[in-house]
């Protein structure tokens, strides 16, 4: 295989991958308001939990970690997806129940730092700054699969995994669970006098984002067969931001747009060009000051996003009903407080 | 505080839809609410008014749940429901609007409605995933209904608009008409008259009397006293926190610690405003 179609299809898998990733934060952002400011975190959880419940038992590897159970290719995934979310489950107890959006999104800044610096210190966990490698190559021993035919290979397989998820995504966003939980993104405050638990649908949504997040990561991970400390830095979060908000938060159509655009066009893209002549690293700097941009570009001249969040219709079974059930409408019902005996009611400004 | 003895009995409990004794609030020193009193009478309409500051308005954010009060008791029906979370209170069939409205912008009108159901299957991801034919018939039943809610108010042409892109007038009715879709048995309106035109006036006041026709409790906080002689069958005075007076407004005009609180500019200077 050519060097440009390996370039191509890694292009492929990453605005796949980007777009789980986009999906799961904007069910936590978009469509609940929770500012997760920590999402790279259970990304990483994720990736590292795939990452070691792939690799064989760590003696002899030349690596230190937990677990080391072997598992083949997708229980791995999935295991990373719950490990994801468990994590959720623990930081909306600890921090979600309490506290309002931006003490919340501080709050979760920081635990990403924390997360951040205790793996990135604490070898026996994911193997420190280090990180894992020589993870397993998933069903390349099934499929006889040689390095250079993996590639396409797991392209086409995170497509699948994205469309699966794109289907789950669109039957929970488009039910009146999603309803509920845009009310609670409108107004915590007018949902909760509606009737609604806004702790039990915010962990919900944040169960669910993570276990995207998760799922993400592992892709990752399986896809290079390493994860480090580098791939994970807490700004990363703001690239998966720029990615929903370019696209367009609340509508899962947009976050493929997004991540094409950003993820795919701007971030991975441009590491293909020829390095600038004594300036190596350059246009790396370079491409996050233009996601930086583009994401202010954006918030001032179109907030909705390239592709808005659709409105979402009347049923037209109920709509089509004949006129005299309830088309009949406009003409507004006749006063009840008729003016008769009290005229001043009318007079009232 | 607490351990005092409400006063009401089992039996005008059925009489009361809602009732609250001695409810206390301050604000940094500031004592908003310094012992407000008073019962709801079931299936009537209830003002309550006052001067401003009042505490009208805190009166309203405490009963509904979203605000705790620092002493005293409250019941809905005959369950205690003190210092309850305002989801808690509101599935006992308790719902409130706001004074200045609070749409759920990013929803569409119809949508608004479709939130307030309590308990719907589509609400579980259990259900959306297993039982899709559950959720779907009991989603197009409430759009249904909610349809109906909107032609009765007058927002039926509405019914695909963003809530935020509503006018002013149109948002009073929307929370009202949000209210009413989750079938409550109480309905706390705060001030649904304020900044409305007056043929939209005499409008809510007819939905108010119909929904009292329903069954339906209702307490309204309002200031425009020639709407609580035409509709309210119950006011309750509210001055500096407590509560002043309870009776009928005629009753009322005929108290002098009310006039002078509260009536006296508007009976002699005429109607308000």
């Amino acid at each position: 295989m050519s060097a440009f179609w390996y370039y191509v299809f890694t292009l492929v898998f990453f605005l796949f991958d980007y777009f789980i990733l986009a999906m799961g934060l904007n069910i936590q952002y978009g469509e609940t308001g929770i500012l997760n400011f920590a999402y790279i975190g259970f990304v990483a959880i994720g990736s590292y939990v795939t990452g070691v419940t792939s690799l064989p038992n760590s003696v002899g590897t030349g690596q230190q970690y937990i677990l080391g159970w072997g598992l083949p290719f997708p229980i791995n995934l999935l295991l990373g997806g719950l490990a994801s979310s468990a994590l959720a489950v623990l930081v909306a107890f600890i921090a979600l129940r309490r506290l309002r959006t931006d003490y919340l999104a501080v709050v979760l800044i920081s635990l990403s730092l924390v997360l951040y610096d205790v793996i990135n210190n604490y070898v026996p966990l994911f193997n420190g700054a280090d990180g894992l490698y020589n993870v397993p190559e998933p069903l390349a021993g099934f499929f006889k699969l040689t390095t250079n035919s993996f590639i396409p290979f797991f392209a086409a397989v995170s497509g699948v995994v994205a469309l699966i998820m794109w289907w789950v995504m669109h039957r929970i966003t488009n039910a009146p669970l999603g309803r509920t939980l845009r009310a609670i993104r409108d107004d915590v405050e007018v949902s909760s006098a509606l009737g609604k638990g806004v702790f039990r649908y915010q962990l919900t949504s944040m169960i669910i984002g993570a276990f995207y997040a998760g799922v993400g990561g592992g892709l990752i991970i399986q896809f290079g067969g390493s994860f480090n400390p580098t791939a994970w830095l807490p700004g990363e979060t703001f690239v998966i931001f720029a990615v929903i908000i370019v696209g367009g938060v609340g509508n899962n159509v947009g976050l493929l747009v997004g991540a094409l655009l950003v993820e795919t066009l701007l971030i991975h893209l441009p590491a293909f060009l020829p390095a600038i002549p004594g300036h190596p690293g350059l246009i790396e700097y370079i491409d996050t000051m233009v996601v930086g941009v583009l994401l202010m570009v954006m918030l001032w001249f179109r907030p909705q996003g390239v592709v808005p969040e659709r409105i979402r219709r009347s049923p037209i079974s109920l709509v089509k009903r004949p006129a005299s059930a309830i088309i009949d409408v406009a003409a507004p019902t006749e006063p009840v407080v008729a003016p008769v005996g009290n005229p001043a009611i009318q007079e009232l400004p | 505080m607490t351990d005092t003895p409400s006063p009401t009995t089992s039996d005008e409990r059925d009489e009361f839809a809602l009732s609250c004794h001695d409810l206390k609030k301050s604000f940094q020193g500031v004592m908003a609410v310094s012992g407000a009193t008073f019962e709801v009478p079931r299936g009537m309409i209830t003002a309550l008014i006052g001067p401003n500051g009042a505490g009208k308005t805190t009166v309203v954010n405490i009963l509904s749940g979203m605000m705790r009060s620092d002493s005293g008791r409250m019941m809905v029906d005959s369950t205690d429901v003190t210092n309850w979370e305002s989801y808690k209170i509101a599935r006992l069939g308790l719902m409130r609007t706001f004074q200045l409205s609070r749409e759920l912008g990013g929803l569409t009108v119809l949508e608004n409605l479709l939130v307030a159901p309590q308990h719907q299957s589509g609400e579980s991801l259990f259900n959306i995933f297993f039982r899709p034919g559950r959720t779907k018939r009991e989603e197009l039943a409430n759009a249904q209904r909610a349809l109906e809610i909107l032609n009765t108010y007058g927002l039926y042409e509405l019914r695909d608009s963003r809530a935020r892109e509503l006018s002013g007038g149109q948002k009073k009715l929307l929370e009202i008409a949000r209210g009413i879709m989750a079938a409550p048995k109480i309905l706390l309106l705060d001030e649904p008259m304020a900044g409305v035109n007056p043929a939209l006036i005499d409008r809510i006041g007819g939905y108010i009397l119909d929904l009292k026709a329903q069954g339906m409790t209702i307490l309204m906080v309002e200031h425009n006293l020639n709407v609580v002689e035409k509709i309210c069958d119950h006011v309750i005075v509210l001055a500096e926190g407590r509560t002043l007076a309870t009776g009928r407004l005629s009753d009322l005009r005929a108290n002098a610690e009310v006039v002078q609180a509260y009536l006296g500019e508007v009976i002699s200077a005429g109607p308000a405003h």
